[in-house]
């Protein structure tokens, strides 16, 4: 994400961007760049700055440095950008006693980007039945509701904090399948914070990691592939693996896992089988304090 | 279908070697379209950008052709070419290997050859 991306096509461009609540820095003069037709995860533990991140991004929190979202800023020219993004925040925050039609109705009143034709679409594939108060809905049903909404808005930036926290396994699949399916395309770009890395590895092209306010990695999924390797090495050759300065080491069944960063793969391999780390394994070695 | 993926090898090229498969058994003819890149993304549940790189390594290969403004499509000869890349990979990789085992079991041709004509005789009975 970094080098080609230094142009003005960014769909989003911060620089030194912090945020302080008091004394406390949650963003901490952080820089990144994304640029159009991505799928983001940006993933930390609890209180890393994820939020207040996107937040700042939204025009839902002031902030310093430079930020800039598809080339606005977010915290002058809000109405111009909601125009162009949609979010769903991980505090399902439809009201509770609308009703369907009315929360349709609403949307196509507020936002100039809205299909109504889109979203009952959307709807008729799901048991969602319009007549009904958000209240009374599945907390499944209000999820692929809130979709429904912001899918059917012709936004060129999607924001997702953990959308599909408290769902079950066949909600969550029919979620990311639908994303991908009817919303996602090359000039569009999807920002998505989760817990559930895991289920999401294979659908993201860039990673970011932050930890403490700050950006502990921030790379594609194809230099993951290319620049990490993790190979499982029999302890008598332990010492030997160590030398090559892996980024973590970890046990299991006696037996070492070492994670390399940009070290030669001739090298590893003559250690054992490489592998690339999962998003989780990677996301833990880094927060354990291995410089990403 | 199953998704599981190995995380010794890109999955892209794991995509590409599935379809490979597809196409040596018959599952994807000649002249069949492959399905679209979202379709496939949506399913598999995998970035677009991987399924674009994986169909872009079968046309790299000549094995699948873009023809534009209707999607990717199965070149008359891919399977034809296929066996051909796969008798030579089998005869060049794996066949040393096999060879090597029957010489370290001390197997011959004759055994080998008596042991088939055996269990032949045998499938004809059971039937």
């Amino acid at each position: 994400m970094n080098e080609s991306a230094q142009t003005s096509n960014s769909i989003i461009s911060a620089r030194g961007l912090t945020k302080r609540y008091g004394r406390t820095l949650a963003v901490d003069n952080i820089d990144f760049e994304i640029p159009p037709g991505r799928i983001v995860g940006l993933i930390g533990p609890n209180g890393a700055g994820k939020t207040t991140a996107l937040k700042a991004i939204l025009g839902l929190a002031t902030f310093e440095g430079e930020l800039k979202v598809l080339g606005l800023d977010p915290a002058r020219q809000r109405a111009r950008l909601m125009e162009d993004v949609c979010f769903i925040a991980d505090v399902a925050v439809l009201p509770r006693w609308i009703r369907v039609w009315q929360l349709i109705d609403l949307t196509e009143q507020i936002h100039p980007r809205f299909s109504r034709e889109k979203c009952l679409k959307y709807l008729a594939k799901t048991k969602i039945e319009q007549h009904k108060k958000v209240k009374h809905l599945s907390k499944g049903m209000v999820a692929q509701l809130h979709l429904a909404l912001v899918m059917s808005i012709d936004a060129r930036l999607l924001v997702l904090d953990e959308p599909t926290l408290g769902l079950d396994i066949l909600f969550r699949k029919a979620f990311y399948t639908n994303l991908l399916n009817d919303y996602f395309d090359e000039e569009r770009t999807v920002l998505i914070t989760t817990h559930n890395v895991e289920e999401i590895e294979h659908i993201l092209t860039d990673l970011m990691f932050i930890q403490n306010g700050k950006i502990a990695l921030d790379c594609s999924m194809e230099e993951v592939q290319s620049r990490y390797a993790e190979v499982m090495v029999a302890h008598e050759k332990a010492d030997e693996a160590r030398a090559l300065k892996p980024m973590h080491e970890r046990q299991v069944f006696g037996r070492h896992i070492f994670l390399f960063k940009d070290t030669d793969r001739a090298t590893l391999a003559r250690m054992g089988e490489l592998h690339t780390p999962s998003v989780a394994d990677l996301f833990v070695a880094t927060m354990e304090g291995g410089e990403a | 279908m199953a998704t599981q993926w190995n995380d010794s090898q890109p999955i892209y090229w794991q995509l590409k070697e599935r379809t490979v498969a597809m196409i040596l058994d018959g599952t994807l003819k000649e002249g069949d379209a492959l399905p679209s890149v979202r379709t496939v993304a949506a399913e598999l549940q995998l970035n677009p950008i991987t399924v674009s790189k994986s169909y872009q390594a079968l046309v790299d290969e000549g094995l699948v052709e873009k023809r534009r403004g209707l999607g990717m499509f199965v070149c008359e000869g891919a399977r034809k070419q296929l066996i051909a890349s796969e008798r030579n990979k089998f005869l060049k990789e794996e066949w040393p290997a096999t060879l090597n085992r029957i010489e370290q079991l001390g197997l011959n041709a004759e055994s080998l050859l008596a042991e088939l004509a055996n269990q032949d005789s045998s499938d004809a009975k059971s039937k």
